[in-house]
C-alpha cells in the first residue's frame, strides 16, 4: 500500500524566527478557513425553526465569548480582553441579523449558508481597503464567522484544548481563543502564517520553550493534516515533506542544538571576559516584565535596551507620570544593583507599522520618529523622562534617545533632562542622581558626526538593524531587495568601527543593541568583540550563545581579525575571512555558524 | 434630518475598537443614524458596518441623523470625532 501513494514534494518555506529549537513532528492544522458551506436549502416548514436556531447560535457564541474575555482579562489584563468587546459587538448586529433572517427565508437556505454569505459580503469590502492595518481587521470577522457556524454546525471550535498527541501546531493566524487550555507537552512547535516576533503565539512560545516560526506566508494552506514538518526556529525554515535526507541533516541540526544548549546554561554564572581578560557588558533586550525573569535565568547583567514603546501602544490613553513610574521603578529595583538602560519612546516608523497600522506618512522610516517625535512632542517626553528620573532613585539607570541624526537634538533633549531634573528636585521628588545619558547610533550621519556627539553624552549604543537598513537603503520587508539586507556588508563593519573609535577617543564607552548577534551569529558577534565593543545587549535566548564566543576567543585574535575584515570589499570575503579564522583557530566555534550543516 | 461632517483624526483610522464606541454611542439614541464614505453609506449602530466603512486617518465622512432625537444624536457622535474618543492625538 504504502509504496503506492504518491511522495509527496519536500517544500521549504521561510518565515520569522520565533522562538528557537528545531522540532520533527506531524501537521496538526488549525483554524482552517471557514468550513465550506454551500447554499443549502431547506424545506418551507424548517424555516422559523432555523431562525430561531440561527438566534441561539449568535446567543451561545456570545457566551463563548464572554468567557473567553473574561479569562483573557485575568490572563493578560483589560486592554487585551477588549478587543473581544468589538466581536460581541458584531454578534449583535441588527443589520447583520435582519439580513441573514430574510435571505434564510426569502431564499430558503440554512441559517449556516446565509449567514456565511452576509459576512462574505463584508469581507469582500475589506479585501478592496488600501489601508493594511484595517484590511486586517477582517480577520476578526472571519473568526467570529467561524464561532458562529461552528455552533450553528454543532461542531466545537478546534482549539489547542482538543489536542491528543504530540504535533506541529500550524495555523493562519493563532490567537488567544486558539491557544487557550493547550498542554505543553503535545505542542512541539508553531508555524503561523501571519504574526511577527512580538505576536502572541510567539511571545507564548518563548515562554514555553517551544521552538515557533511566524509570518511563513501561505504555509497553512498548504499543509494538510498529518503532513511531516520540520521546524527551525533558529533560521526560520519550515520544511514540508521532507526527503530521509533534510530529516537528517536537521536531525544533526537538533542534536547539535540539544548539546549546545545544555552546555550554554552552565555558562549563566560566568562572567562574560575574553581568554585574554577583556570584559565585556552581556545585557538583554526587554520591552515588558514577564521578559526579566528569563533574561536573569538565561544570565544576563542588566538591561541594556529597555523599550518603552509596550507601555504607549496598544491602549487608549498616554500613561500618565505615576503609572510610567511605578512600571519602571519596578524594573530597576528587580535589575540593581546591574544598570537599566531606558530608550525614550521611539514611537513611528516600524513600531506604528507593526503595532498599530501602517502610518499615514509615505515614508516612515524616514520620518517623524524616535527622538524627532519626542522633541515635537516636549508634554509626552517631560512626563517620561520625569517617571525615569524618579524611577532611577532605585538603581542604576541611563537614559538614551532614539533616531539621532544632528547634534541640535541631543542638545535640546538634554536641557530638557537638566529642567526635569530641576523641577524634581523643587518638588521635593527622590530621584536619580547619576544618571547617564547615551544616545543610540542608528543613522550614518550620527557615525559620520560621532566625534562630536561623543562630546555630549556619556555613551553610544549601536542600533544594528535601523543603522543597516539607513546605510544599505534596504527595507527588509520588501522582498525583492531583502537580500541586499546584510550585516556584515562592509559599510556596515566600518560605521561600527568608526563609532567605536570615536567613543573611546572621547572616553565615554560603547555598546550595541541590535539584531545583529541574532542574524549574523558568530560573524557578528567575533566582529563586535574585535571592534572593541564595551557592551552586547540581546535577546534573552542569544545570551548564553554569545557569552561562550566571548569566553572563547582573545581580544588579540579578535582584534586582528576585525583589521583583516576591514580590507574587504564584499560580505562574501568578510564571511571568507571569519571562516578561514574559525576554522585555523577555533574550530569549535563552528558550531554558532548559522545554518551550519542544515 | 440633520447632516454633518465629521473628520478621522486617530491615526490609526476606525479599527475596531473605535467602530466599537461608535456603534455603543449611536445605540443610545432613537433616531436612525448612518455614515457615508464616498458612495457607501452604513448604519452607525452596525458593528460591521462601521467597520466595513474602512475610514482611515484623515477620512472625511458624512454622519446624518434622524429621529426625534437627532440633535443629540449628532452633537454626541460629532463631539466622539472631534476630540477623537477621548484618546490623545499624537
Amino acid at each position: 500500500m504504502d509504496r503506492e501513494r504518491v511522495e509527496k514534494e519536500e517544500m521549504i518555506f521561510s518565515g520569522i524566527p520565533a522562538s528557537p529549537g528545531i522540532a520533527f513532528g506531524e501537521a496538526f492544522v488549525i483554524n482552517i478557513e471557514d468550513l465550506p458551506v454551500g447554499d443549502e436549502p431547506i424545506r418551507a416548514e424548517d424555516v422559523e425553526p432555523e431562525i430561531k436556531r440561527f438566534e441561539e447560535a449568535l446567543e451561545q457564541t456570545e457566551k463563548e465569548l464572554q468567557d473567553l474575555s473574561r479569562t483573557l482579562e485575568e490572563e493578560m489584563g483589560r486592554e487585551h480582553a477588549k478587543i473581544l468587546d468589538s466581536h460581541i459587538l458584531m454578534l449583535a448586529d441588527e443589520v447583520m441579523r435582519a439580513e441573514t433572517v430574510e435571505m434564510i427565508r426569502g431564499e430558503g437556505i440554512s441559517a449556516a449558508s446565509a449567514f456565511h454569505r452576509v459576512i462574505e459580503h463584508t469581507l469582500r469590502t475589506f479585501d478592496q481597503m488600501k489601508d493594511q492595518y484595517l484590511r486586517e481587521r477582517s480577520e476578526d470577522i472571519r473568526d467570529v464567522r467561524r464561532r458562529v457556524i461552528r455552533n450553528l454546525l454543532g461542531q466545537k471550535i478546534e482549539g489547542l484544548a482538543n489536542l491528543r498527541k504530540q504535533a506541529v501546531v500550524v495555523a493562519r493566524n493563532l490567537t488567544p481563543s486558539d491557544t487557550m487550555g493547550f498542554k505543553r507537552k503535545y505542542v512541539l512547535a508553531f508555524v503561523s502564517d501571519i504574526g511577527g516576533s512580538t505576536s502572541h503565539a510567539a511571545i507564548m512560545a518563548r515562554s514555553h520553550g517551544i521552538p515557533a516560526v511566524v509570518g511563513v506566508d501561505g504555509f497553512s494552506a498548504q499543509a494538510k493534516p498529518y503532513d511531516r514538518i520540520i521546524v527551525d526556529g533558529i533560521s526560520g525554515e519550515v520544511v514540508l515533506n521532507p526527503t530521509p535526507e533534510t530529516e537528517r541533516l536537521y536531525r544533526q541540526a537538533q542534536e547539535r542544538f540539544r548539546e549546545l544548549e545544555t552546555e550554554l546554561l552552565t555558562l549563566k554564572d560566568y562572567a562574560a571576559v575574553t581568554l585574554d581578560g577583556r570584559k565585556i557588558e552581556l545585557s538583554g533586550n526587554v520591552e515588558n516584565e514577564e521578559e526579566i525573569d528569563d533574561l536573569i535565568s538565561h544570565g544576563a547583567r542588566g538591561i541594556g535596551l529597555f523599550r518603552t514603546e509596550y507601555f504607549f501602544i496598544g491602549r487608549g490613553t498616554l500613561p500618565g507620570e505615576e503609572e510610567q513610574y511605578k512600571f519602571y521603578r519596578d524594573v530597576v529595583r528587580r535589575i540593581a544593583p546591574d544598570p537599566v538602560i531606558v530608550r525614550t519612546l521611539d514611537i513611528g516608523g516600524d513600531k506604528i507599522a507593526a503595532w498599530v497600522d501602517d502610518a499615514p506618512e509615505a515614508n516612515p522610516f524616514m520620518g517623524w520618529r524616535g527622538i524627532r517625535f519626542t522633541l515635537s512632542r516636549k508634554d509626552i517626553f517631560r512626563t517620561q523622562l520625569r517617571a525615569i528620573y524618579r524611577a532611577a532613585a532605585y538603581g542604576p539607570v541611563r537614559i538614551m534617545f532614539p533616531m539621532v541624526s544632528v547634534l541640535d537634538e541631543v542638545l535640546a533633549a538634554k536641557a530638557i533632562c537638566a529642567e526635569v531634573v530641576d523641577d524634581l528636585q523643587r518638588e521635593r521628588y527622590r530621584y536619580g542622581e547619576n544618571v547617564e545619558i547615551g544616545i543610540m547610533i542608528e543613522t550614518p550621519s550620527a557615525v559620520a558626526i560621532a566625534d562630536h556627539l561623543a562630546r555630549e553624552v556619556d555613551f553610544f549604543s549601536i542600533g544594528s538593524n535601523d543603522l543597516v537598513q539607513y546605510t544599505l537603503a534596504v527595507d527588509r520587508g520588501n522582498n525583492r531587495i531583502a537580500y541586499l539586507y546584510d550585516e556584515l556588508h562592509p559599510s556596515i563593519i566600518r560605521l561600527i568601527h568608526e563609532t567605536v573609535e570615536a567613543a573611546h577617543r572621547n572616553k565615554i564607552w560603547a555598546g550595541l543593541c541590535g539584531e545583529m548577534t541574532a542574524s549574523a551569529g558568530v560573524y557578528g558577534t567575533l566582529l563586535l568583540i574585535g571592534a572593541g565593543l564595551d557592551e552586547l545587549s540581546a535577546p534573552a535566548f542569544l545570551i548564553p550563545e554569545i557569552k561562550k564566543i566571548i569566553r572563547s576567543v582573545t581580544f588579540d585574535e579578535a582584534r586582528t581579525l576585525l583589521k583583516n575584515v576591514l580590507q574587504k570589499s564584499t560580505a562574501q570575503e568578510i564571511r571568507a575571512e571569519i571562516d578561514r579564522y574559525l576554522k585555523d583557530k577555533r574550530p569549535e566555534l563552528l558550531e554558532f555558524v548559522p545554518h551550519a550543516g542544515a | 434630518m440633520l447632516t454633518g461632517t465629521v473628520r478621522v483624526v486617530n491615526r490609526t483610522g476606525i479599527h475596531l475598537r473605535l467602530a466599537s464606541e461608535i456603534v455603543k454611542a449611536a445605540s443610545q439614541f432613537r433616531a436612525k443614524v448612518t455614515l457615508t464614505k464616498g458612495d457607501l453609506t452604513v448604519d452607525a449602530k452596525s458593528m460591521l458596518g462601521v467597520a466595513m466603512l474602512g475610514a482611515e486617518y484623515d477620512t472625511e465622512l458624512r454622519l446624518s441623523v434622524e429621529g426625534e432625537d437627532e440633535k443629540e444624536a449628532i452633537d454626541t457622535l460629532t463631539g466622539l470625532f472631534e476630540n477623537n474618543f477621548g484618546r490623545e492625538v499624537i
